[in-house]
């Protein structure tokens, strides 16, 4: 039979040429198919078009044209140009836009285990039963008692999602709905399944990222965020618990809850309440209504502290502690660090002290990152200007020098992987304290906390060495 | 030829009109108002007309639209401005009232609470009617900016553009109201290019001697179906004024008329869900009769 060290199973050149055969036969069928739809769409066309002329001279109405060969100026011009053009048809743009149909139902897919239930409302892990691909299922929060119908924010992030095309944004398959149709209270987005959030990896990971790997991470940010500014929507949440990852090392952008499109000039009166407040940018806080690209570059330069220390940022209790933490870092505003910023609406009623306080004077950000090379301050500095209009946008930050220096942003394929939580992989045990002995209740009392986490941030990290592989 | 279609058209058309009309008097930008007619016109292409009475399928479609744009209405404006149109004071699709004529009392298109309540539990349920049946799919490219572009790099200098301009976009606007559904058939660079055609060759512009519609990704071919098409819609709404006087001097077209009709002509094959539907239909009507008569005692 077969020769020796060859498996029985093994492809033989006959198999394989029967293989491209029937390929080729296949192809050439599909080809037959597609040539002869178009020959019957365009005599339908034509035939159509014949339809409404002819309704047209039935009509009556003599003002218009008859004949559809007087349209063009082209039938009368010179014989030999005309032939000529027609022989070479010219390449014409066509675009495929697309079907549309009613949704399928959610009993197309098999739930294999929650992912998360929260503010956002409740997400779920499943299999698409068909073919078995995995996604998430992420179920629109409706407020039955809502009187102006479907969430508007959950309608916005369909149509964005739908709009949008781009490696580092999460994709949506399908919209998905509950079994019973006759009244659509269950409305679900099949989202492309991605592994991880940062948010959890950062909480789970003994060691910080590597230089080289928050490069990666933060150009495939500003890649995703560059292509939504460019398509005129802006993000309004972004945050780590908001950017997904997968195993290959590839971010993605999720949450699109409370993005919107926006154009230029920004619409007046957007509303304030946007951002989680560790990532809001100063200028919502002291409560702009006109405000645009810059509040997402914020986000990312908390984003980029958090991605260098684990810890987000600026932890403020409230919007006012939120603004005195930003200060804190940044350096306290004035009219040539940010002209115009007595005029928001709530900086008018601001107590600053004057800046001739030395302490106050500067951003503090070289002290609170020393590990940071100079272009990377330089990089965090400018996302975290005060000033809305002094931060980069996403385009110049891809182009910033931070990104073309080493250590070189390692490659994507290259990255660490991370048990999944979503995907219910069992987690590297962390220390944890043991269950308490058998006895008595260990009495706490009454005890102020309040102070216990004060001054953790100004805390000197590191500093001394620095041992890392790149 | 007259049978199902020739219903369709009228029903087609005269709702796309409502539309207008409404996104007129709630002072919505065309761009809004445009787009919900594009997504009635899929809406229709999928669910069948009479499913839903006409003028909520419209004030659904044209709320749903407004919500997502950057000029939502509520839908309390909503309800008075169908109720209006809908109501026998609304001078869409009638003779137009004789000057001596007194102007109507307020209280004959001022919807009642039930109304509204009505109104307001119908319009809920189809928003969320219409979104599943397009597959939550709501995003429209209209071919007026487009337009602009094309005129703005064809120069016609011996018209000014703002005449040229505002023809093209009538063109584009009748357009919508096709029941050809030419914003279905057609991408927006044709329809644009079509609109330009147009309005060059009624204003007498010269164009370019060359194939120019090709520049735009349109060829000849189509741009001779939508010359056509667009042109035609003026005729055929002529026409059918003349054909069917009753429908169209009776107000907005309802979904009992048009049930009726089609018994008349033995179109409608009674079936047991359909004769539920109508015995609904028919409670629900006579409960708003009620209730406009109580309105006005």
């Amino acid at each position: 039979m077969a020769s020796k060290g060859k498996s029985r199973w093994a492809e033989t050149e006959e198999d394989a040429e029967l293989a491209a055969r029937q390929k080729r036969e296949k192809e050439e069928k599909k080809r037959m198919k597609a040539e002869k739809a178009r020959r019957q769409q365009e005599a339908l066309e034509a035939q159509k078009a014949k339809e409404a002329t002819a309704a047209t001279q039935e009509d009556g109405d003599d003002g218009r044209p008859v004949k559809r060969r007087r349209l063009s100026p082209e039938a009368s011009a010179t014989n030999g140009t005309g032939e000529a053009a027609s022989n070479t048809a010219p390449k014409l743009l066509r675009f495929n836009g697309g079907g549309f149909g009613k949704c399928r139902s959610v009993e197309n897919y098999d739930k294999l285990n929650d992912i998360e239930e929260g503010a956002y409302g409740w997400v779920a892990r499943a299999k698409e039963l068909a073919t078995g691909k995995i996604v998430a299922l992420k179920r629109l929060k409706i407020d039955p008692k809502d009187r102006s119908g479907l969430p508007v924010t959950g309608l916005r992030e369909i149509q964005i999602l739908r709009d949008c095309d781009h490696r580092n944004v999460v994709k949506l398959k399908e919209v998905v709905v509950g079994e019973d149709t006759r009244k659509i209270e269950n409305i679900f987005l099949a989202l492309e399944f991605v592994e991880h959030d940062l948010k959890s990896i950062l909480e789970d990971m003994p060691e910080p990222f590597l230089a080289s790997e928050v490069k990666t991470l933060l150009l495939q940010l500003a890649s995703g965020v560059s292509y939504l500014h460019d398509h005129w929507i802006l993000h309004r949440d972004l945050k780590t618990s908001n950017l997904l990852l997968n195993n290959r090392g590839q971010l993605k952008i999720a949450d699109f809850g409370m993005a919107r499109y926006v154009g230029d000039p920004p619409p007046p009166k957007l509303t304030q309440l946007v951002v989680t407040l560790w990532y809001r940018a100063p200028e919502l806080l002291l409560g702009a209504s006109r405000y645009g690209a810059a509040i997402d570059m914020w986000s990312i330069g908390c984003i980029f502290g958090e991605l260098l220390t684990r810890e987000p940022l600026l932890q403020g209790k409230n919007e006012v502690d939120e603004l005195g933490l930003i200060f804190d870092l940044c350096g306290v505003p004035n009219e040539d660090s940010w002209p115009g910023f007595r005029r928001l609406p709530n900086a008018r009623s601001l107590r600053l002290p004057s800046g001739k306080d030395a302490r106050t004077a500067g951003s503090a950000i070289r002290v609170r990152f020393p590990l940071l090379t100079t272009a990377g301050v330089s990089l965090l500095n400018g996302l975290l200007a005060l000033d809305p209009e002094k931060r980069p946008t996403a385009k110049e930050m891809l182009a910033h020098e931070y990104f073309r220096q080493d250590p070189k942003p390692k490659q994507e394929a290259m990255f660490p992987t991370f048990p999944s939580k979503a995907g219910q992989e069992r987690r590297r045990r962390r220390e944890t304290p043991n269950a308490p002995m058998r006895g008595g209740a260990a009495e706490i009392g009454a005890v102020d906390f309040s102070g216990i986490f004060t001054g953790r941030e100004r805390e000197e990290k590191g500093g001394g060495f620095a041992l890392r592989m790149v | 030829m007259r049978s199902h279609t020739y219903l369709q058209d009228i029903i087609f058309y005269t709702t796309q009109c409502l539309t207008q009309s409404a996104g007129l008097l709630l002072q919505l930008p065309q761009s809004v108002t445009a787009q919900a007619n594009v997504l009635l016109a899929r809406f229709w292409l999928i669910e069948p007309m009479l499913s839903y009475e006409f003028s909520d399928t419209s004030a659904a479609t044209l709320y749903l639209t407004a919500k997502l744009s950057s000029h939502p209405v509520s839908v309390r404006d909503i309800c008075n401005a169908y109720t209006y149109l809908w109501s026998d004071s609304s001078p869409l699709f009638r003779r137009q009232p004789s000057p001596q004529q007194q102007p109507p009392e307020p209280t004959a298109y001022t919807p009642t609470d039930s109304q509204k309540t009505s109104f307001h539990n119908r319009l809920l349920s189809l928003e969320a009617r219409i979104l599943y049946t397009l597959g939550f799919d709501t995003h429209v490219a209209l071919p007026h900016p487009l337009a602009i572009t094309y005129l703005q790099a064809l120069e016609f200098f011996n018209h000014s553009k703002s005449e040229i301009g505002s023809l093209t976009i009538k063109y584009l606007n009748t357009a919508l109201l096709s029941p050809q559904m030419l914003y279905l058939t057609h991408q927006p660079n044709a329809l644009a290019v079509a609109a330009v055609y147009n309005a060059a060759r009624d204003l007498g512009a010269k164009m370019p001697d060359t194939s120019w519609w090709e520049v735009f990704d349109c060829d000849r071919e189509e741009l001779g179906f939508l010359v056509v098409g667009m042109r035609s819609l003026e005729g055929w709404v002529g026409k059918m004024r003349e054909d069917g006087k009753g429908v169209w001097e009776e107000g907005m077209v309802r979904r009992k008329d048009v049930e009726g009709e089609m018994t008349r002509r033995g179109l409608l094959r009674g079936n047991g869900d359909k004769a539920v539907d109508e015995e609904e239909e028919m409670a629900r009507l006579m409960d708003e009769r009620m209730a406009t008569m109580e309105a006005q005692s």
